[in-house]
């Protein structure tokens, strides 16, 4: 399976930042084993990464890889959603 | 009444909002799509960079920073250079091309973060967010959430102290303020734009609906958008009856008619020629020209019915020399066909000219065909503001309009026109044993008195001669001369 590359914006330790922290990493360990590379980045620290990449809502992750890119905004609450969103079937162990 | 404001720079907004908008506050600018939202809104940063040297902020939701450098740049304002020197900063927060989906709660803390590094970057005394209605466009699954976190946003800018605008979009020009309900939390100050359609002519109108804790002229101003200045706005509402009256008299360049009217206009009054076509109007207005001769006056002819050749020509056979008097930079005349922009650009190039040239009188030959630019409504205030310009500038105005009828009659123009014209003549053909002789009579002369009697009015070759009373006749102002047998 193809690399996945992630960049995850989020605010400090806000309960929706941290939500989104958690199940993404969930979701790589569990269905994309060591096949990816995330990039955390908070934009209190980096606020102009956040301006380069046109970020409004928090938590953004963006999926640069495998093309074509995408965003899933919101605290990543709802799993299947984030896989399907994602393209990563759940199957995929 | 304490709320400080912040001069916007337009000064026709300055005007009808007491001073600009409240300073350190937010306002909400709302208007249907094509209200001119984004050049209001962008004007207001402009001016503050261009008069005020106060940099700005402008932030879009809508449209790409690309295509709105390039649509203002027909304004003549050099954003790529103001952008190098920090003194304009695009926030850019439209919509991008990648899909974005929403799966859980989130907040916009990214862009607060940003908006508030962006103001304090240039140290921005101007805001502009354009336009709300597309984050919910945006994030249209999202409405509560978006509104939620929009209340922080405007808590952010009002701790950041810039003066803002926020636009929105409204569906319709007569109903709630905006499509989401932003005024809910953007309560404060809003100012409607709008641009109605009415028998078949657009309407722009801005209207301050509130500003809170502050004073502003109240009701719905019509504006134009025009290259060099962008939106200019003609105040309505704050034309006031406060001009001084002379006592001091013009000629009418007519000796005889100088005599109906018991010396001559006056000076700075408003005087209204109505007559059906060929009655002698034109002939009027030629001699008001030339009566600029008399004090070494100078006159602005805007013509709206003939070429300049063509009254230049007319003229000429009236022995009045228009040609010299334009050599002598005595005359300017301005021919144009009313068609050719509307009511509103009209009335501000007239107010441009009248600011270089300072003319002592105007004519205006004919306001009938004028008025066929307009709605009756906006032709009707486009004349209010425009007497009271004229009243205001000490302009002695002559004005013609046409009567449909031959005999008798008034005209739709005259209806609008006449409560605030000074004075009134009439120019009417009678009908006589087979003949159409003209007349002449002065209907009204506010101040003054003046000859009510109907007189004969020739057209010789040597110009407008006013005879005597018709006697023994009356019915001639409605149209249906009769004799009256003379005891």
């Amino acid at each position: 399976m193809s690399m996945h590359v992630f960049q995850l914006f989020i605010n400090g330790h806000t309960p929706n930042s941290v939500e989104a922290v958690d199940t993404l990493l969930k979701i790589c360990k569990e269905n994309l084993n060591d096949n990816y590379d995330l990039e955390i980045i908070d934009i209190q620290e980096y606020p102009e990464k956040a301006e380069e990449a046109g970020i409004i809502a928090i938590p953004t992750l963006i999926r640069m890889m495998p093309t074509p890119v995408n965003r899933i905004i919101g605290a990543l609450n709802v799993r299947s959603r984030v896989l399907a969103g994602l393209g990563i079937s759940s199957m995929h162990k | 009444m304490t709320i400080q404001k912040l001069e916007t720079g337009n000064t026709s907004f300055d005007h009808i909002s007491h001073g600009g908008l409240p300073l350190g506050r937010t306002t909400l600018v709302a208007g249907s799509s094509g209200s001119a939202k984004t050049l209001f809104a962008a004007q207001f940063l402009a001016m503050g960079i261009e008069l005020f040297g106060q940099a700005g902020v402008f932030v879009t939701f809508e449209e790409q920073v690309d295509d709105i450098r390039k649509n203002l740049k027909s304004f003549n304002w050099d954003i790529d250079t103001w952008e190098k020197e920090g003194k304009w900063i695009f926030l850019d927060a439209a919509p991008k091309e990648e899909i974005i989906i929403a799966v859980g709660d989130f907040d916009l803390s990214a862009f607060r973060i940003r908006l508030e590094r962006a103001v304090k970057r240039c140290n921005a005394q101007r805001v502009v967010i354009d336009s709300i209605g597309s984050i919910f466009t945006q994030f249209h699954e999202e409405i509560h959430t978006i509104r939620r976190e929009l209340i922080q946003v405007a808590l952010t800018l009002s701790r950041l102290g810039a003066t803002s605008i926020i636009t929105a979009e409204r569906l319709e020009e007569y109903g709630k303020i905006t499509r989401f309900g932003v005024e809910e939390f953007l309560t404060d100050n809003v100012v409607l734009l709008r641009n109605v359609l009415h028998n078949e002519k657009r309407r722009r109108t801005i209207e301050i609906l509130k500003f809170r804790g502050s004073n502003h002229e109240k009701g719905e101003n019509p504006f134009s958008i025009n290259v060099e200045k962008a939106i200019v706005i003609i105040p309505l509402s704050a034309m006031n009856l406060k001009h001084t009256s002379s006592d001091e008299r013009v000629t009418s360049g007519i000796a005889a008619l100088n005599k109906m009217i018991n010396g001559g206009f006056f000076k700075g009054s408003i005087n209204l020629v109505s007559g059906a076509i060929g009655a002698g109007k034109t002939l009027m207005v030629a001699n008001f020209v030339n009566g600029i001769r008399e004090n070494n006056e100078r006159c602005l002819l805007m013509a709206f019915e003939e070429s300049s050749e063509q009254l230049f020509r007319n003229a000429a056979g009236w022995g009045i020399d228009f040609k010299q008097l334009e050599d002598e930079g005595l005359l300017k005349v301005i021919c144009v066909y009313p068609e050719v922009s509307s009511l509103e650009d009209h009335f501000i190039n007239i107010q441009d000219i009248v600011k270089t040239f300072k003319p002592d009188r105007i004519a205006i030959d004919s306001l009938s065909a004028l008025s066929r630019t307009s709605s009756d409504k906006g032709f009707r205030e486009f004349i209010i503001a425009f007497t009271a310009y004229l009243k205001h500038q000490q302009i002695t105005g002559m004005f013609t309009s046409n009567t449909p009828l031959l005999a008798g009659g008034t005209s739709d123009t005259e209806g609008n026109i006449s409560p605030i014209t000074d004075t009134i003549i009439l120019l009417r053909y009678v009908e006589m044993s087979g003949e159409m002789q003209r007349s002449i009579a002065v209907l009204k002369m506010r101040g003054s008195k003046h000859d009510t009697s109907i007189r004969k009015f020739c057209i010789t070759d040597s110009g407008a001669e006013i005879g005597n009373q018709f006697e023994g006749i009356s019915g001639i102002l409605t149209g249906n001369p009769m004799l009256i047998k003379l005891e």
